[in-house]
Protein backbone atom coordinates (compact mmCIF):
# COMPACT_ATOMS: atom_id res chain seq x y z
CA UNK A 1 0.00 0.00 0.00
CA UNK A 2 2.59 2.14 0.67
CA UNK A 3 3.75 2.05 -2.84
CA UNK A 4 0.82 2.56 -4.14
CA UNK A 5 0.57 5.97 -1.55
CA UNK A 6 4.27 6.82 -2.65
CA UNK A 7 2.88 7.00 -6.67
CA UNK A 8 1.73 9.64 -8.11
CA UNK A 9 -0.51 7.42 -10.67
CA UNK A 10 -2.43 5.74 -8.13
CA UNK A 11 -4.99 8.09 -7.28
CA UNK A 12 -5.95 8.11 -10.57
CA UNK A 13 -5.89 3.97 -11.39
CA UNK A 14 -8.14 3.55 -7.53
CA UNK A 15 -10.94 5.46 -9.64
CA UNK A 16 -10.54 4.08 -12.71
CA UNK A 17 -11.02 0.82 -10.67
CA UNK A 18 -13.85 1.98 -8.60
CA UNK A 19 -15.95 3.48 -11.57
CA UNK A 20 -15.49 0.17 -13.61
CA UNK A 21 -16.49 -1.55 -10.93
CA UNK A 22 -19.49 0.43 -10.24
CA UNK A 23 -20.51 0.71 -14.22
CA UNK A 24 -20.68 -2.91 -14.40
CA UNK A 25 -22.45 -3.56 -11.49
CA UNK A 26 -24.68 -0.70 -11.82
CA UNK A 27 -25.68 -1.19 -15.36
CA UNK A 28 -26.11 -4.96 -14.92
CA UNK A 29 -28.21 -3.93 -11.91
CA UNK A 30 -30.80 -2.01 -13.84
CA UNK A 31 -30.69 -4.41 -17.16
CA UNK A 32 -28.84 -7.42 -18.02
CA UNK A 33 -28.46 -6.50 -21.34
CA UNK A 34 -27.23 -3.50 -20.76
CA UNK A 35 -25.15 -4.80 -18.50
CA UNK A 36 -23.43 -7.30 -21.04
CA UNK A 37 -22.77 -4.43 -24.04
CA UNK A 38 -21.41 -2.20 -21.61
CA UNK A 39 -18.91 -4.77 -20.39
CA UNK A 40 -18.20 -6.25 -23.68
CA UNK A 41 -17.60 -2.82 -24.89
CA UNK A 42 -15.59 -1.96 -21.70
CA UNK A 43 -13.08 -5.23 -22.80
CA UNK A 44 -12.21 -4.00 -26.23
CA UNK A 45 -12.08 -0.78 -25.80
CA UNK A 46 -9.88 -1.71 -22.36
CA UNK A 47 -7.08 -3.71 -24.29
CA UNK A 48 -7.29 -1.65 -27.40
CA UNK A 49 -5.84 1.22 -25.44
CA UNK A 50 -3.22 -1.41 -23.48
CA UNK A 51 -2.17 -2.53 -27.09
CA UNK A 52 -1.29 1.07 -27.91
CA UNK A 53 0.42 2.09 -24.34
CA UNK A 54 2.70 -0.87 -25.34
CA UNK A 55 2.95 -0.03 -28.30
CA UNK A 56 4.51 3.02 -27.33
CA UNK A 57 6.66 1.35 -24.91
CA UNK A 58 8.10 -1.45 -27.03
CA UNK A 59 8.79 1.19 -30.19
CA UNK A 60 10.73 3.33 -27.44
CA UNK A 61 12.65 0.22 -26.87
CA UNK A 62 13.24 -0.82 -29.98
CA UNK A 63 13.97 -4.92 -29.40
CA UNK A 64 17.25 -3.63 -28.07
CA UNK A 65 18.33 -5.31 -24.83
CA UNK A 66 16.76 -8.32 -22.84
CA UNK A 67 14.06 -5.03 -21.65
CA UNK A 68 13.64 -4.00 -25.29
CA UNK A 69 12.72 -7.95 -26.26
CA UNK A 70 10.30 -8.73 -22.52
CA UNK A 71 8.31 -5.58 -23.56
CA UNK A 72 7.52 -7.02 -27.52
CA UNK A 73 6.90 -10.31 -25.83
CA UNK A 74 4.43 -8.22 -23.99
CA UNK A 75 2.61 -6.25 -27.07
CA UNK A 76 2.43 -9.80 -28.04
CA UNK A 77 0.50 -10.35 -24.75
CA UNK A 78 -1.98 -7.72 -25.08
CA UNK A 79 -2.37 -8.15 -29.09
CA UNK A 80 -3.16 -11.66 -28.20
CA UNK A 81 -5.75 -10.45 -25.47
CA UNK A 82 -6.98 -7.90 -27.41
CA UNK A 83 -8.54 -10.28 -30.09
CA UNK A 84 -9.32 -12.68 -28.09
CA UNK A 85 -11.68 -9.78 -26.51
CA UNK A 86 -12.81 -8.62 -29.66
CA UNK A 87 -14.02 -12.50 -30.58
CA UNK A 88 -15.38 -12.72 -27.63
CA UNK A 89 -17.56 -9.71 -28.09
CA UNK A 90 -18.15 -10.51 -31.63
CA UNK A 91 -19.71 -13.95 -30.43
CA UNK A 92 -21.97 -12.67 -27.52
CA UNK A 93 -22.97 -9.48 -29.18
CA UNK A 94 -23.15 -9.75 -33.31
CA UNK A 95 -23.57 -13.70 -33.13
CA UNK A 96 -25.59 -14.42 -30.29
CA UNK A 97 -23.80 -17.31 -29.52
CA UNK A 98 -21.56 -18.54 -25.63
CA UNK A 99 -18.49 -17.78 -26.77
CA UNK A 100 -17.03 -20.63 -24.42
CA UNK A 101 -15.31 -22.70 -25.65
CA UNK A 102 -14.33 -20.96 -28.88
CA UNK A 103 -11.48 -19.33 -31.26
CA UNK A 104 -11.62 -16.41 -28.46
CA UNK A 105 -9.99 -19.00 -25.92
CA UNK A 106 -6.79 -20.19 -28.52
CA UNK A 107 -5.98 -16.39 -28.30
CA UNK A 108 -6.26 -16.08 -24.94
CA UNK A 109 -4.24 -19.06 -24.33
CA UNK A 110 -1.83 -17.58 -26.61
CA UNK A 111 -0.97 -14.90 -24.87
CA UNK A 112 0.04 -16.96 -22.06
CA UNK A 113 3.60 -17.79 -23.56
CA UNK A 114 4.10 -13.92 -24.55
CA UNK A 115 3.35 -13.45 -21.16
CA UNK A 116 5.86 -16.08 -19.01
CA UNK A 117 8.47 -14.88 -21.92
CA UNK A 118 8.28 -11.18 -20.93
CA UNK A 119 8.47 -11.62 -17.41
CA UNK A 120 11.39 -14.04 -17.90
CA UNK A 121 12.96 -11.34 -20.07
CA UNK A 122 12.55 -8.68 -17.88
CA UNK A 123 13.96 -10.61 -14.91
CA UNK A 124 16.88 -12.04 -17.11
CA UNK A 125 19.30 -9.11 -16.61
CA UNK A 126 19.26 -9.60 -12.74
CA UNK A 127 18.52 -13.14 -12.60
CA UNK A 128 22.04 -13.40 -10.56
CA UNK A 129 20.30 -11.63 -7.54
CA UNK A 130 17.41 -14.83 -7.42
CA UNK A 131 18.02 -16.85 -4.65
CA UNK A 132 16.91 -20.75 -4.48
CA UNK A 133 14.64 -19.31 -1.13
CA UNK A 134 13.38 -16.73 -3.99
CA UNK A 135 11.95 -19.56 -5.87
CA UNK A 136 11.02 -21.76 -4.19
CA UNK A 137 8.76 -19.51 -2.25
CA UNK A 138 7.69 -18.40 -5.32
CA UNK A 139 6.59 -22.16 -6.62
CA UNK A 140 4.98 -22.54 -3.60
CA UNK A 141 2.58 -19.84 -3.45
CA UNK A 142 2.00 -20.69 -7.61
CA UNK A 143 1.00 -24.11 -6.22
CA UNK A 144 -1.19 -23.14 -3.66
CA UNK A 145 -2.90 -20.72 -5.70
CA UNK A 146 -3.24 -23.33 -8.69
CA UNK A 147 -4.73 -26.47 -6.86
CA UNK A 148 -8.45 -25.24 -5.62
CA UNK A 149 -8.34 -22.66 -9.24
CA UNK A 150 -7.93 -26.29 -11.35
CA UNK A 151 -10.39 -27.77 -9.03
CA UNK A 152 -13.23 -25.44 -9.33
CA UNK A 153 -12.32 -24.96 -12.90
CA UNK A 154 -12.29 -29.28 -14.36
CA UNK A 155 -15.76 -30.25 -14.48
CA UNK A 156 -16.80 -34.03 -13.54
CA UNK A 157 -20.20 -33.34 -15.60
CA UNK A 158 -20.11 -36.50 -18.04
CA UNK A 159 -22.08 -33.80 -20.40
CA UNK A 160 -19.18 -31.47 -20.41
CA UNK A 161 -15.79 -33.14 -22.86
CA UNK A 162 -12.55 -33.48 -22.65
CA UNK A 163 -12.23 -30.52 -24.52
CA UNK A 164 -14.10 -28.12 -22.50
CA UNK A 165 -12.22 -29.53 -19.64
CA UNK A 166 -8.76 -29.12 -20.66
CA UNK A 167 -9.12 -25.65 -22.07
CA UNK A 168 -10.97 -24.71 -18.66
CA UNK A 169 -7.99 -26.08 -16.48
CA UNK A 170 -5.41 -24.45 -18.63
CA UNK A 171 -6.40 -21.20 -17.32
CA UNK A 172 -5.39 -21.30 -13.75
CA UNK A 173 -2.43 -23.48 -14.30
CA UNK A 174 -1.37 -20.85 -16.82
CA UNK A 175 -2.23 -18.53 -14.40
CA UNK A 176 0.01 -19.73 -11.76
CA UNK A 177 3.33 -20.22 -13.99
CA UNK A 178 3.34 -16.99 -14.88
CA UNK A 179 2.32 -15.96 -11.01
CA UNK A 180 6.15 -17.34 -10.27
CA UNK A 181 8.34 -14.56 -12.47
CA UNK A 182 5.77 -12.00 -11.32
CA UNK A 183 6.24 -12.40 -7.50
CA UNK A 184 10.58 -13.04 -8.24
CA UNK A 185 10.49 -9.61 -10.13
CA UNK A 186 8.69 -7.95 -7.49
CA UNK A 187 10.61 -8.69 -4.54
CA UNK A 188 13.82 -8.44 -7.23
CA UNK A 189 12.67 -4.81 -7.35
CA UNK A 190 11.51 -3.83 -4.32
CA UNK A 191 12.15 -0.06 -3.22
CA UNK A 192 13.01 0.81 -6.61
CA UNK A 193 11.18 2.91 -9.26
CA UNK A 194 10.53 0.22 -11.51
CA UNK A 195 8.63 -1.68 -8.35
CA UNK A 196 5.45 0.05 -8.94
CA UNK A 197 5.31 -1.51 -12.07
CA UNK A 198 5.64 -4.64 -11.03
CA UNK A 199 3.68 -4.45 -8.23
CA UNK A 200 0.85 -3.56 -10.73
CA UNK A 201 1.59 -6.17 -12.85
CA UNK A 202 1.69 -8.76 -9.91
CA UNK A 203 -1.37 -7.50 -9.03
CA UNK A 204 -2.76 -7.67 -12.43
CA UNK A 205 -2.05 -11.19 -12.39
CA UNK A 206 -3.51 -12.24 -9.33
CA UNK A 207 -6.70 -10.37 -10.39
CA UNK A 208 -6.70 -12.14 -14.07
CA UNK A 209 -6.31 -15.50 -12.05
CA UNK A 210 -9.56 -14.84 -9.20
CA UNK A 211 -11.13 -13.82 -12.30
CA UNK A 212 -10.43 -16.85 -14.23
CA UNK A 213 -11.24 -19.13 -11.50
CA UNK A 214 -13.95 -17.47 -10.90
CA UNK A 215 -15.06 -17.56 -14.89
CA UNK A 216 -14.72 -21.31 -14.67
CA UNK A 217 -16.67 -21.53 -11.36
CA UNK A 218 -19.56 -19.66 -13.03
CA UNK A 219 -19.62 -21.20 -16.04
CA UNK A 220 -19.96 -24.91 -14.68
CA UNK A 221 -22.59 -23.81 -11.93
CA UNK A 222 -24.02 -21.87 -15.09
CA UNK A 223 -24.60 -19.14 -13.28
CA UNK A 224 -22.31 -16.97 -15.40
CA UNK A 225 -23.16 -14.15 -17.43
CA UNK A 226 -21.53 -11.61 -18.52
CA UNK A 227 -21.22 -8.29 -16.17
CA UNK A 228 -20.41 -10.29 -13.90
CA UNK A 229 -18.97 -9.61 -10.44
CA UNK A 230 -15.53 -11.78 -12.09
CA UNK A 231 -15.65 -9.21 -15.00
CA UNK A 232 -14.99 -6.59 -12.93
CA UNK A 233 -12.13 -8.26 -11.63
CA UNK A 234 -11.07 -9.13 -15.05
CA UNK A 235 -11.27 -6.14 -16.35
CA UNK A 236 -9.11 -4.67 -13.49
CA UNK A 237 -6.28 -6.87 -14.48
CA UNK A 238 -5.86 -4.96 -17.79
CA UNK A 239 -6.29 -1.72 -15.92
CA UNK A 240 -3.35 -2.31 -13.84
CA UNK A 241 -1.67 -3.81 -16.63
CA UNK A 242 -2.32 -0.58 -18.38
CA UNK A 243 -1.32 1.80 -15.24
CA UNK A 244 1.74 -0.61 -14.93
CA UNK A 245 2.95 0.05 -18.56
CA UNK A 246 1.55 3.58 -18.48
CA UNK A 247 4.27 4.20 -14.97
CA UNK A 248 6.71 2.59 -17.02
CA UNK A 249 6.57 4.73 -20.38
CA UNK A 250 7.19 8.31 -17.62
CA UNK A 251 10.24 6.34 -16.06
CA UNK A 252 12.04 5.71 -19.09
CA UNK A 253 10.06 8.79 -21.12
CA UNK A 254 10.93 10.64 -24.18
CA UNK A 255 11.82 13.55 -22.63
CA UNK A 256 14.56 10.90 -20.99
CA UNK A 257 16.08 10.17 -24.17
CA UNK A 258 16.10 13.78 -25.30
CA UNK A 259 17.84 14.81 -22.56
CA UNK A 260 20.48 12.61 -23.02
CA UNK A 261 20.86 13.36 -26.67
CA UNK A 262 21.39 16.93 -25.31
CA UNK A 263 23.81 15.02 -22.19
CA UNK A 264 25.47 13.08 -24.66
CA UNK A 265 26.18 16.07 -27.13
CA UNK B 1 53.53 10.47 -33.41
CA UNK B 2 51.26 12.46 -31.39
CA UNK B 3 49.01 11.50 -28.36
CA UNK B 4 46.52 13.73 -27.09
CA UNK B 5 44.84 14.24 -23.47
CA UNK B 6 41.62 16.37 -22.47
CA UNK B 7 41.94 19.53 -20.69
CA UNK B 8 41.85 19.09 -16.82
CA UNK B 9 39.45 22.13 -16.42
CA UNK B 10 36.64 21.74 -19.27
CA UNK B 11 36.47 17.63 -19.29
CA UNK B 12 33.13 16.71 -21.58
CA UNK B 13 33.06 19.73 -24.13
CA UNK B 14 36.91 19.79 -23.64
CA UNK B 15 39.71 20.96 -26.19
CA UNK B 16 42.20 18.54 -26.66
CA UNK B 17 46.07 19.04 -25.85
CA UNK B 18 49.16 17.56 -27.82
CA UNK B 19 51.43 15.92 -25.84
CA UNK B 20 54.83 15.13 -27.71
CA UNK B 21 56.04 11.74 -25.97
CA UNK B 22 54.85 8.53 -27.18
CA UNK B 23 54.04 6.91 -24.05
CA UNK B 24 52.73 9.55 -21.89
CA UNK B 25 49.09 9.76 -21.81
CA UNK B 26 46.66 10.67 -18.67
CA UNK B 27 45.65 7.14 -16.37
CA UNK B 28 42.66 9.18 -14.77
CA UNK B 29 40.74 9.73 -18.10
CA UNK B 30 41.72 6.67 -19.65
CA UNK B 31 40.20 5.02 -16.46
CA UNK B 32 37.19 7.53 -16.60
CA UNK B 33 36.53 5.98 -20.28
CA UNK B 34 36.94 2.31 -19.22
CA UNK B 35 34.03 3.25 -16.34
CA UNK B 36 31.82 4.99 -18.59
CA UNK B 37 31.55 2.09 -20.92
CA UNK B 38 31.14 -0.72 -18.52
CA UNK B 39 28.59 1.25 -17.25
CA UNK B 40 27.16 2.33 -21.15
CA UNK B 41 27.14 -1.39 -21.52
CA UNK B 42 26.12 -2.85 -18.45
CA UNK B 43 23.17 -0.69 -18.72
CA UNK B 44 22.49 -0.92 -22.76
CA UNK B 45 22.21 -5.13 -22.36
CA UNK B 46 19.12 -4.33 -20.58
CA UNK B 47 17.73 -1.62 -22.67
CA UNK B 48 18.55 2.29 -24.24
CA UNK B 49 15.89 3.84 -21.92
CA UNK B 50 17.00 2.08 -19.15
CA UNK B 51 20.88 3.66 -19.84
CA UNK B 52 19.34 7.11 -20.79
CA UNK B 53 17.47 6.99 -17.72
CA UNK B 54 20.52 6.68 -15.62
CA UNK B 55 22.30 9.14 -17.12
CA UNK B 56 19.49 11.80 -17.23
CA UNK B 57 18.98 11.16 -13.31
CA UNK B 58 23.12 11.43 -12.76
CA UNK B 59 23.08 14.80 -14.77
CA UNK B 60 19.79 16.30 -13.15
CA UNK B 61 20.76 15.42 -9.56
CA UNK B 62 24.14 15.74 -9.45
CA UNK B 63 25.38 17.66 -12.91
CA UNK B 64 27.79 14.85 -13.47
CA UNK B 65 27.96 12.54 -16.92
CA UNK B 66 29.00 8.72 -16.66
CA UNK B 67 32.95 9.42 -16.69
CA UNK B 68 32.67 11.47 -13.60
CA UNK B 69 31.39 8.17 -11.54
CA UNK B 70 34.96 7.38 -11.14
CA UNK B 71 35.48 10.58 -9.03
CA UNK B 72 31.87 10.33 -6.76
CA UNK B 73 30.99 6.41 -7.30
CA UNK B 74 28.55 7.53 -4.80
CA UNK B 75 26.18 9.37 -7.40
CA UNK B 76 25.65 5.89 -9.24
CA UNK B 77 25.35 3.80 -6.62
CA UNK B 78 22.42 6.64 -5.75
CA UNK B 79 20.93 6.60 -9.05
CA UNK B 80 21.28 2.61 -9.21
CA UNK B 81 19.70 2.30 -6.04
CA UNK B 82 16.46 4.58 -6.93
CA UNK B 83 15.90 2.88 -10.24
CA UNK B 84 16.49 -0.76 -9.42
CA UNK B 85 15.76 -1.04 -5.90
CA UNK B 86 17.14 -4.40 -4.27
CA UNK B 87 18.07 -6.01 -7.58
CA UNK B 88 20.66 -3.01 -8.16
CA UNK B 89 23.49 -5.17 -6.43
CA UNK B 90 23.31 -7.52 -9.79
CA UNK B 91 23.90 -4.59 -11.80
CA UNK B 92 26.93 -3.38 -9.80
CA UNK B 93 28.41 -7.14 -9.75
CA UNK B 94 28.04 -6.39 -14.05
CA UNK B 95 29.74 -3.36 -14.02
CA UNK B 96 32.43 -5.10 -11.39
CA UNK B 97 32.73 -7.92 -14.39
CA UNK B 98 33.21 -5.50 -16.87
CA UNK B 99 35.78 -3.76 -15.10
CA UNK B 100 37.34 -6.60 -13.59
CA UNK B 101 40.59 -6.22 -15.38
CA UNK B 102 41.67 -3.17 -14.24
CA UNK B 103 41.25 -3.84 -10.36
CA UNK B 104 44.39 -2.75 -9.95
CA UNK B 105 43.85 0.71 -10.24
CA UNK B 106 42.78 2.91 -7.18
CA UNK B 107 40.07 4.60 -8.32
CA UNK B 108 38.40 1.78 -9.83
CA UNK B 109 39.01 -0.17 -6.44
CA UNK B 110 37.38 2.40 -5.02
CA UNK B 111 34.43 2.66 -7.35
CA UNK B 112 33.65 -1.26 -7.18
CA UNK B 113 33.64 -1.00 -3.18
CA UNK B 114 31.66 2.06 -3.02
CA UNK B 115 28.60 0.95 -5.36
CA UNK B 116 29.20 -2.96 -3.55
CA UNK B 117 28.69 -1.55 -0.30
Amino acid sequence: MLIIEQNRSAKPLLACLFIIGLVIIGTTYIDKQIGEITTDLMYVHITGALVILTLILAVRFRLKGSHGKAWALFLGAMTSWFIAETLWTVYELIYHVNPFPSLADVFYIAGYPFMLLFLINYIKPIKKAITRKMLVTAISVSIAMAIPGIYMAYSFDPKVSWFENIIATTYPIADSIIFVPAIIGISLFFRGEVNFTWSLICIGIVCSFLGDTGFQFAQFTETYYTGHPVDVVLLWSYILYAFGVYDHIKIFGKNIERNSNKISR
Amino acid sequence: MKFFHRNKEDHFESKFIPIDSGMNYDKPYIMKALVALAIDKTLLSIGKPVLDKVTNELYKKYQCYLPDCYDHPEYLEDILKSVFGSSYHTIVHAITVELQDHMSDKGIEVLIKTIGR
